[in-house]
């Protein structure tokens, strides 16, 4: 029964997904199976450093990942017209993913200055989503398309419809880009890095506006950053990403209050808290990520991890395992060896003063 | 600060571009003043004069008006706007930069070895080639680089890595003082952490003296001693760290720090939200350059430009009603 309703509410189901990139070195996996779902009108953050494949994961979602790249598993989405689909299934360039690619899931990118046709007035190009999808007739299209540039905050709209790119500073170009994402009132939204580029005060700007925009349209969003900060200030869930898999998955509170996985808590460790206690160093994770390709057996995180355990941790592919309400972890020295208590149950708490 | 020798006096800088007739002021009368060994932050938005301000105290660009006061190792004070390039080469290797982007700021068809001896063949051409080898090794291994690698380009290197060949380049002539613009903030957070704690550990060790110019409120608020904070080329607050992040005296300084993000869901900040957009440098406001966006704004402020002065020791504001606001910043955990 429980399992049905939250079936229900589940708007997208992510399911083993993989990505493999052919490289001039052979295959390389840069999504390894990853598992995750986003509720109705929740903000799932994906967490993770350059090169983990967050960005291909949410580019697989939208079926927009470049031709070297090839994706397995299941992407399921509740979708308006064709019930509950499996993205993945769907003809890239067919009618089907079109109807839901920037209508019903659309995407926000990391640098306004490169999303944006610097050749288009901003106008035509928020236009072209609403003339693709909405309706044909340009009038009307064009009060739509004003009217959530209005909603974005960009002021003086009517003259800002016609003017091109390089007339926007940065951020007002990021609430353009978000007007544009927003025009055909998406059911999901990713939001791929969407204030890196931006300045602190600007970030905090949009961040609250998408904060506001999500409770009037009552999307969902997927959060894709690096910036623990964000992620605290915006997410109701967290999926933390390492070397293409979720290492471990909880509500924002806990992952917060309680990391598990050695790598969470090197993450959390290793930004500054204002106000805190000058610490002599800041905790910081040794070495670097291994390259995708020929990834030896075991846990990705086995070279750079403080609580490893020999034998265990590079014999074996940790799986995610519940550890609590809503709170997953892929690592041996939390939830125990998978031979069964030869390593001693759970690891050490408090990694950061290790 | 008894005991501690000043090692840089900038006094009242000017930078002033003029592009297509139309000048834009870019730094506005900022005076400051550094110790030896100190860190000093400078925080501020994009297009606030930062990297300008950077750039004319290593005399990358010549400041309009103004001078840079340096105390070299012999003693000597010198002034960095007035002397003339042949002396100025020779205190050019005390005063180093590390640059924001380590991609772009490597060249990509020279090996490490040679980006890291380039600087020594620029200062000590007659340096025997034993002795630079040695120099490259030692401080290639100080930085963590491994020296088996040297011979690589810089393509084959991670960001973190390259931005371990920077650092290495700034410190093969054994500088003083190091301009640091921005030069974590194109770093993952762990990597971040790596050469934060690697800067700390050089500053211990060679007893350098940072300016850290970034965006990035709580990395400054981590490695800085004192702190500046510029809005629109003026410097507009100048405090010790934490008096500046407990106890903020600038409205602007308050909105900036209340923007912060915190990595802590359960400690969120109440933010006061700027209104508008940073004015255009080429056409500031009347009078203070804060006042379009102040919510503290009274009439005093649209006319008269506020002077900068020290309101308590070592802490400077330049603003009309900075004693009688009461402002809020982070609190502190002692």
């Amino acid at each position: 029964m429980e399992n049905e309703a939250r079936q229900n509410d589940t708007i997208i189901q992510v399911k083993d997904l993989k990505v493999n990139i052919k490289t001039d070195d052979g295959i390389l996996t840069a999504v390894r199976g990853v598992d995750f779902e986003i509720r109705k009108g929740e903000t799932l953050g994906l967490v993770g450093e350059s090169g983990c494949g967050k960005s291909l994961t949410s580019k697989a979602i939208l079926g927009i990942n470049d031709k070297k790249c090839s994706a397995e598993g299941e992407i399921i989405f509740d979708a308006d017209g064709l019930g509950r689909t499996d993205l993945l299934k769907l003809k890239p360039r067919g009618d089907e993913i079109r109807s839901v690619r920037g209508k019903q899931i659309s995407m926000i990118f990391q640098e306004p200055m490169v999303a944006f046709s610097p050749m288009y007035t901003i106008g035509n190009q928020i236009n072209e989503a609403t003339l693709l999808h909405i309706t044909k007739d340009k009038k009307k299209s064009k009060e739509i398309s004003l009217g959530v540039m209005k909603k974005v905050g960009i002021a003086n709209a009517e003259k800002r419809y016609d003017q091109y790119p390089h007339e926007f500073s940065g951020g007002m170009l990021q609430r353009a880009l978000i007007a544009m994402a927003l025009v055909c009132n998406p059911k999901l939204l990713i939001a791929d890095e969407p204030t890196t580029a931006l300045d602190v005060t600007i970030q905090a700007q949009i961040l609250e506006l998408m904060k506001e925009l999500q409770k009037d349209f009552g999307m969902s969003i997927l959060f894709i950053t690096h910036d623990l900060g964000t992620v605290a200030r915006m997410c109701d869930r967290v999926a933390v990403m390492y070397l293409g898999r979720i290492v471990e998955s909880a509500t924002a509170l806990e992952i917060f209050k309680n990391p598990q996985h050695p790598y969470t808590k090197g993450l959390i460790g290793s930004v500054h808290k204002i106000g805190t206690k000058n610490q002599e160093k800041l905790f910081s994770i040794e070495g670097t990520v291994p390259l995708a390709l020929n990834l030896p057996a075991g846990c990705g995180f086995y070279e750079r991890c403080t609580q490893r355990i020999e034998g265990v941790c590079n014999a074996y592919d940790p799986t995610l395992v519940q550890v609590g309400e809503d709170h997953q972890v892929a690592c041996f020295a939390c939830t125990g060896c998978p031979k069964g208590g030869a390593c001693g149950g759970r690891g050490k708490e408090g990694g950061k003063d290790e | 600060m008894s005991g501690k020798k000043q090692i840089l006096d900038v006094q009242h800088i000017h930078m002033r571009f003029n592009s297509k007739g139309v000048c834009v002021r870019a730094v506005t009368d900022v005076s400051f003043t550094v110790d030896e060994g100190e860190t000093i932050g400078i925080v501020g938005e994009s297009g606030c004069g930062k990297t300008t301000l950077g750039r004319c105290i290593v005399r990358a660009y010549e400041p309009s008006e103004g001078e840079v006061l340096y105390t070299a190792g012999d003693g000597e004070t010198v002034n960095f706007t007035k002397i003339d390039p042949k002396t100025m080469k020779k205190y050019r290797k005390e005063i180093q930069m590390i640059f924001q982007d380590p991609y772009s700021s490597l060249d990509p068809r020279m090996t490490v070895y040679d980006i890291i001896k380039e600087p020594l063949l620029a200062n000590f051409p007659k340096m025997p080639k034993a002795e630079m080898d040695q120099r490259i090794m030692d401080i290639a291994a100080k930085v963590g680089l491994n020296t088996s690698y040297l011979m690589r380009y810089p393509h084959a290197f991670s960001g973190g890595q390259r931005q371990r060949i920077g650092i290495a380049r700034a410190l093969v002539l054994n500088p003083r003082v190091i301009v640091c613009d921005e030069s974590v903030s194109a770093l993952d957070v762990s990597i971040q952490a790596q050469v934060i704690n690697l800067l700390h550990d050089l500053q211990k060790e060679f007893a350098l003296t940072y300016l850290f110019i970034s965006h990035d409120l709580s990395v400054v608020e981590y490695i800085s001693d004192k702190v500046g904070v510029m809005y629109l080329g003026k410097l507009v607050e100048y405090a010790p760290t934490k008096d500046l992040f407990s106890r903020p005296m600038h409205p602007y300084t308050e909105s900036l720090l209340s923007a912060v993000p915190v990595a802590d869901p359960t400690q969120q900040m109440e933010r006061i939200p700027l209104e508008g957009e940073i004015p255009n440098p080429a056409n500031p406001p009347t009078g203070c350059y804060f006042h379009t966006r102040c919510r503290y704004c009274k009439q005093q402020c649209k006319e008269t430009a506020p002077e900068y002065k020290e309101l308590e020791p070592g802490h400077f504001i330049a603003c009309h009603r900075a004693e009688e606001l009461k402002l809020k910043g982070f609190q502190y955990d002692d």
